[in-house]
């Protein structure tokens, strides 16, 4: 099994720079990790930062204040319907320090928004601000899409209107082959002449984040 | 003085002897096939992995002697560590995880840890139908040595087993408001009561199950509508979410299906997913595999749509991207469903056993994903004609 892992991780990891496909830029730390639109997909971004040893912080919702606050968000507590973990190493990222970095899970999830009490109209409005605040201090944007097909529907649906609201603005777009199937990430990046990398699975983001940070 | 003569009987009373008559045999003719359907058992061969099979009333007494008394299936590897309950026939018309459990029986063997499977959480539903809608009352599935029959059953248990029905269901201990219909539906009856309404006590009882055993794994098998949101998917709350979404991630490399995560919501009661983990230690995980017989919108609910999931309006939606699963003209056999839920759990109790060595569980002997779509269920069930008759059980 190991030998497979093995396989492919590395098999993942080779990127063809297909039509459309840019080199990963580099980033720097410390990192921010969030949903838009609330579905799991923001836990299989945490788990590919842990595969790849690269600390961060989370928050489901965080507030532009939040963000603001830097490293440990203000030291704010989980509770219900609201998550908070913070394993940013702090030796070398102190609480407070600015984050350089947010990385937005796109996927809507009824049952995730509900969880956190949002409908698609709040948290349409929630992650807005978020990103405007990202972009007015230059805090690197990188949006990921892994959700597959079962993460995308028809124009103007929950998942199409995280899209909307996250990737024009981005300035890196990292996203699953089955993701992208109709060409919407392409085309996004091609218009806005964003970064852009397509991946088979969802572990191929191992080796982007590694090479993002490291 | 002679009998006065017999007249013969007024026209009314001879037409309702005849009514009467005709209703009884109509009775009898829809009957039987009911009684018999309800008593009817498909043989389990317990493998050489069950080392007891005991009764989920000895968890709570109060499901003692009752018709929905579960039998539950423990498998004890020589190595001590974690353990796993894996729950089936939740919902009776949803037949892949009791398809899945019966090949866990009858071809695993656990050497860490200790499995205990319920093939039938919900008996009273498993022997119950949906006649309005024209359910089977069996399936078979082939085998190199014959066929196998399967009762279908249905998703709420009988009112044989609890009535009279609310008007509406009130969750304990939530208060929450359900439909009536829920109070027989033992995936909203969770956490349940010791001596509430029937299913109440099912639930309790598996609640007492994993409580007293300090079960660190709970999988509730279940098939969805493909028209249906949640559907093709782990559902787990929280604290289950990161196994979850390392088996998806997992199972879509290493195997190539998809099963993605839903969070499990907290405001909605009564379900497995939510209970299990707020009532207990355990970490519960719901699996949803894709069964197109219970879409509205199909063909006549037969026996092949059920095993081969091929329906040409579901074709023709899923061309107007109206469902929320790939869907093409070959459909969505048992064979992937199964194979998804045993790939899945097996991934899960993988990954599980890799974070936390003390608690690992390590068994042997199930297929996956790929051996199944490849060889069909039917090539892992066994033979009761060549098993040893203390082997075999009828569920």
């Amino acid at each position: 099994m190991k030998k497979a892992l093995v396989i492919l991780f590395a098999a993942a990891s080779v990127v063809t720079l297909a039509a459309g496909q840019t080199a990963v830029p580099k980033a720097k730390l410390p990192v921010l990790t969030t949903s838009a639109g609330q579905s799991n997909d923001v836990n299989a971004l945490n788990i590919v930062l842990e595969e790849a040893d690269i600390k961060y912080d989370y928050c489901d919702v965080p507030t532009p204040e939040m963000v603001a606050a830097g490293v440990g968000l203000g030291n704010k507590q989980s509770a219900e319907g609201f998550h908070v973990e913070s394993t940013t190493d702090l030796a070398k990222f102190p609480k407070g320090t600015p984050f350089k970095a947010c990385l937005v899970a796109i996927g809507a999830s009824l049952k995730g928004m509900g969880a956190s009490g949002l409908t698609i109209d709040t948290e349409e409005a929630r992650v807005k601000k978020l990103v405007d605040y990202c972009k007015k201090n230059k805090i690197f944007l990188v949006a990921v899409h892994v959700g597959g097909e079962a993460g995308r529907g028809p124009a103007g649906s929950d998942n199409e209107r995280m899209i909307d609201a996250v990737a024009p603005l981005a300035d890196f777009i990292v996203v699953t082959k089955d993701s992208n199937k109709d060409g919407r990430f392409s085309k996004i990046a091609e218009k806005g002449k964003i970064g852009f990398q397509q991946v088979d699975y969802a572990l191929g983001l191992v080796d982007i984040v590694k090479k993002m940070f490291n | 003085m002679s009998a006065p003569e017999s007249k013969p009987l007024a026209h009314p009373v001879r037409v309702k002897i005849v009514l009467a008559v005709l209703a009884a045999a109509l009775t009898v003719a829809g009957g039987v096939p009911l009684f018999k359907h309800r008593h009817f058992g498909t043989p389990f061969v317990a493998g050489p992995g069950v080392t007891k099979v005991i009764k989920l009333s000895d968890y709570s007494p109060g499901l003692k002697g009752r018709f929905v008394d579960a039998d539950v299936f423990v498998m004890e590897g020589a190595e001590p560590g974690g353990k796993a309950l894996i729950m089936a026939n939740t919902h009776a018309n949803e037949p892949a995880g009791y398809l899945a459990v019966k090949i866990l029986i009858e071809n695993a063997v656990v050497q860490k840890g200790t499995l205990y499977i319920i093939p039938t959480i919900n008996v009273s539903a498993s022997r119950n139908t949906k006649a309005g809608d024209g359910y089977p009352l069996y399936y078979d599935i082939p085998t190199d040595w014959g066929r196998v029959r399967f009762r279908m059953g249905t998703r709420d248990a009988s009112p044989l087993e609890s009535w009279p029905d609310p008007d509406v269901y009130i969750h304990y201990p939530d208060k929450q408001l359900l439909s009536y219909l829920d109070l027989r539906n033992t995936n909203r009856t969770w956490p349940g009561r010791p001596n509430g309404p029937m299913m109440e006590r099912v639930t309790y009882a598996a609640m007492e199950l994993m409580r007293k055993e300090k079960i660190d794994l709970a999988f509730d098998f279940h098939g969805a509508e493909t028209m249906f949101p949640v559907t093709n998917c782990i559902v787990a709350p929280q604290k289950s979410a990161k196994f979850a979404t390392l088996a998806s991630m997992m199972v879509k490399a290493m195997e190539g299906f998809d099963s993605h995560v839903e969070p499990s919501p907290q405001n909605f009661r009564g379900l497995s997913h939510r209970e299990i983990g707020d009532f207990s230690n355990t970490l519960p995980f719901l699996l949803e595999a894709p069964i197109p017989f219970l879409d509205q919108p199909t063909g006549p609910k037969t026996v092949k749509l059920l095993l081969d999931g091929k329906d040409p309006f579901l074709l023709s939606l899923a061309k107007k991207k109206k469902l929320f699963v790939s869907y093409d003209a070959n459909g969505w056999p048992m064979d992937k469903r199964v194979g998804q839920h045993m790939s899945t759990t097996l991934e899960i109790i993988r990954q599980f056993s890799k974070k936390t060595p003390d608690r690992a569980i390590r068994l042997s002997g199930a297929p996956k994903y790929a051996d199944l779509v490849r060889d069909g269920v039917g090539k892992y069930f066994h033979d009761p004609a060549k098993a040893e008759p203390g082997r075999i059980h009828y569920e």
